[in-house]
């Protein structure tokens, strides 16, 4: 709980590394920040292009089909991203660790959060794509209201989620270098797992359909649909699973790399 | 709040293992790790290396403190569970303070950011504030004689200039313990000197120094009191002068155990050579003058007579090839003539590795006429005092004929090591006092 603590306690430092983080990304590059809005741009313009022109999408609960997969693929990026740079965070910046006297939780925490920036930064542009959608930019039009109010409160449940995530395979990637490599197969898994292509509810009834609902992040996902892409509150047990499984890998992640903490000077 | 202890580091039977962790393990810890339950016992090293064993020492507040040994005598993990970084396997340690360890200057640089930039970030990893390190940064900027280049990437920074930065951080961040490893052995001896001098300041204000030294002369320079360790072991504890000189001899007498083995093999490595290939040099009496020697005959002569071995002797009589500075060197000759012998001279010279002539002397200079050499014979010739230098010395032994022609002629025919308990320069070490008048006073030591 102490360490907990500290965790705040080192709010000046997670921020100053979060930000050279993001300064040093974008640094030698022309347009800077500009790309954390033209990547996410440059995305939506080939979604539109292929799902509008090419592969015409007939379910009615997921078009705009372009402006669906948006809602769902920004969260993801951080997602994935968040994942794996946090878990090789501690492997990456092993000099810190070894050298100096260096709070290790700060690392995962970094890594999470520069992508946070990330995706902050692409919100402009979503934001500018659902008011386009609202107009019928899309085709059909997207309803655009409070529902937009969930979005704070979905990035801090996602933030804590990311957060036991990457503390837990940062301190596990210390020991067991295996995990960077088997990570990208399951995350490749995951994301089909997970509805961002699709909702829950269009899928065919079956036991595969209800193994789907079992994965941990389902919860989150629907919601960001919910509040993004189809305007409405979710309902409180969307809520109670999301908030739930957030706490739980937080709890789960940061106990495990608290009870590795003084082997990683050594290991890393 | 208690009062404050006198000691800014308190150690008390400190150990540390190392573990080599084993690959065949690394499933079932995996699954124990899954479990959460006996992580510990599930990680059983397969192996284990004691770094430490059992050290206690304290460091009082205000004092330099420095930590000698060899290489893998647990210098660095001693100072590095000072700092805070590892974790002792068992014992206590306590550091009272603040403590900014100058381990690897720059640690945490990153290269794609402004030397400005990241002087604030590694301020702040080093637990100074935002606001501290602003108000600091024209000094560090200052220290650091990098105000042209402060805001180019440190990737363009040379080493030297990245560790000027990193050292200009590292004691802006006022620690009460600071923690120094060799790090000043880096950077030109401009800065080098300028990091001395800020040790040394730190030092003039009470702060507490823990200094981790291989240079011996740093470590009598700065240090109040000197940690000896050898093998992971405390070897003593005392004060600078005193744990140097032990140190010295230690490391001299390790030396001499390894250069008397290392003599035996070399003289039987050229009696081998003798034997299996009479060198070409050595022509039967009468042939012409020998060749010359190149750089590769160490030995030369027509073999009127052989030497047939080279020993160095101590005051006792023992052979032995590590000497202090002023103890008598014996060397000894064992020689054997071809034939009788009534025209031989038989000589010794002492040279440094640099070639320089230390000392050259032989019967004849020393009013020796040669009456007969009929069989084998062992000629000692005893320096009684070789107010020598610290360092390896050659020595060259030879017989040969009162016009100079070589019967045998063996050059760095064996090699000692003489060490001093004090850190003098030069070949010459003499015996020596100082006097002085009128208006100097000076203090023991």
């Amino acid at each position: 709980m102490e360490r907990l603590r500290d965790l705040w306690r080192h709010r000046a430092l997670i921020g100053v590394l979060v930000a050279r983080e993001v300064k040093a990304r974008y640094r030698g590059s022309v347009l800077g920040y500009f790309w954390s809005l033209l990547n996410p741009l440059l995305m939506l313009a080939v979604y539109t292009l292929v799902f509008q022109l090419l592969l015409p999408n007939r379910s009615p609960s997921t078009s705009p089909y372009a402006l669906f997969l948006f809602c769902g693929l920004l969260p993801w990026n951080w997602l994935s991203s968040s994942i794996t740079d946090g878990a090789s965070s501690l492997l990456t910046h092993g000099a810190l660790l070894r050298k100096i006297l260096f709070p290790a939780e700060v690392l995962p925490a970094v890594a999470v959060l520069a992508q946070g920036v990330h995706f902050l930064l692409a919100l402009p542009v979503l934001l500018a794509a659902l008011l386009a959608g609202a107009f019928g930019a899309f085709g059909s039009r997207v309803p655009l209201g409070w529902s937009l109010a969930q979005v704070p409160l979905l990035m801090l449940l996602q933030a804590v989620l990311l957060l036991g995530i990457a503390l837990f395979l940062a301190a596990l990637t210390v020991h067991f270098r295996d995990v960077k490599d088997l990570l990208q197969t399951v995350l490749a898994v995951l994301f089909f797992a997970t509805p961002i292509l699709y909702t829950l509810r269009d899928l065919p009834k079956g036991r595969l359909t209800g193994l789907l609902a079992l994965n941990p992040v389902a919860p989150l996902f629907s919601a960001w649909h919910d509040a993004l892409f189809y305007g409405r509150f979710s309902p409180p047990e969307t809520w109670a699973a999301a908030t739930g499984v957030s706490v739980v890998s937080f709890a789960i992640g940061w106990a495990f790399f608290d009870r590795l903490r003084d082997s990683f000077p050594e290991a890393v | 709040m208690s009062a404050r202890s006198p000691f800014a580091v308190e150690a008390r039977g400190l150990s540390k293992v190392y573990r080599r962790w084993g690959r065949s393990r690394a499933f079932g810890t995996l699954k124990s790790a899954f479990l959460g339950r006996g992580f510990g016992k599930a990680l059983a090293p397969s192996d284990t290396v004691a770094a430490l064993s059992d050290v206690s020492f304290d460091v009082k507040r205000g004092e330099t403190f420095g930590v000698i040994g060899a290489n893998g005598s647990g210098k660095s993990t001693l100072l590095k569970l000072v700092a805070g970084l590892f974790k002792p396997t068992s014992g206590t340690l306590r550091v009272d303070g603040k403590v900014s360890a100058l381990i690897e200057l720059g640690a945490g640089f990153h290269p794609e950011i402004s030397g400005r930039e990241n002087v604030v970030i590694n301020g702040v990893m080093l637990g100074l504030t935002r606001r501290e390190i602003e108000k600091k940064l024209p000094s560090i900027i200052e220290f650091s004689g990098l105000s042209e280049f402060i805001d180019e990437p440190v990737k363009t920074y040379s080493s030297g200039m990245y560790v000027r930065l990193g050292f200009a951080v590292a004691v802006h961040v006022d620690p009460e313990v600071l923690v120094v490893d060799e790090v000043l052995a880096v950077g030109d001896e401009a800065f080098a000197r300028r990091c001395l001098d800020t040790i040394k300041e730190f030092s003039a204000r009470g702060k507490t120094i823990f200094f981790v030294s291989h240079s011996l002369a740093l470590v009598e320079e700065l240090c109040d009191r000197v940690l000896y360790l050898h093998g992971g072991r405390v070897a003593g504890l005392a004060e600078p002068r005193e744990m140097l000189a032990a140190y010295r001899l230690n490391v001299s007498a390790g030396e001499g155990t390894r250069l008397l083995a290392e003599h035996a093999v070399e003289q039987e490595t050229l009696r081998a050579e003798e034997a299996s290939a009479p060198p070409a040099a050595a022509p039967g009496p009468g042939s012409e003058a020998p060749a010359p020697p190149s750089e590769r005959s160490r030995r030369w002569g027509d073999r009127s007579a052989t030497i047939d071995g080279v020993r160095l002797l101590g005051a006792d009589g023992a052979e032995r090839y590590a000497f202090r500075t002023g103890e008598a060197v014996t060397v000894e000759i064992e020689a054997t003539p071809a034939r009788p012998l009534a025209d031989f001279v038989f000589g010794v010279g002492l040279f440094t590795p640099e070639d320089v002539c230390v000392h050259g002397s032989n019967t004849e200079i020393d009013g020796f006429a040669p009456g007969g050499f009929d069989g084998t014979a062992r000629v000692r010739l005893t320096l009684a005092r070789c107010d020598l230098g610290p360092g390896t010395y050659l020595i060259d032994v030879a017989v040969h004929a009162r016009n100079g022609t070589p019967y045998d002629y063996w050059r760095g025919a064996c090699r000692f090591r003489v060490d001093s308990a004090r850190t003098e320069a030069g070949i010459w070490a003499p015996e020596r006092s100082w006097a002085t008048e009128g208006g100097v006073t000076w203090v023991r030591t």
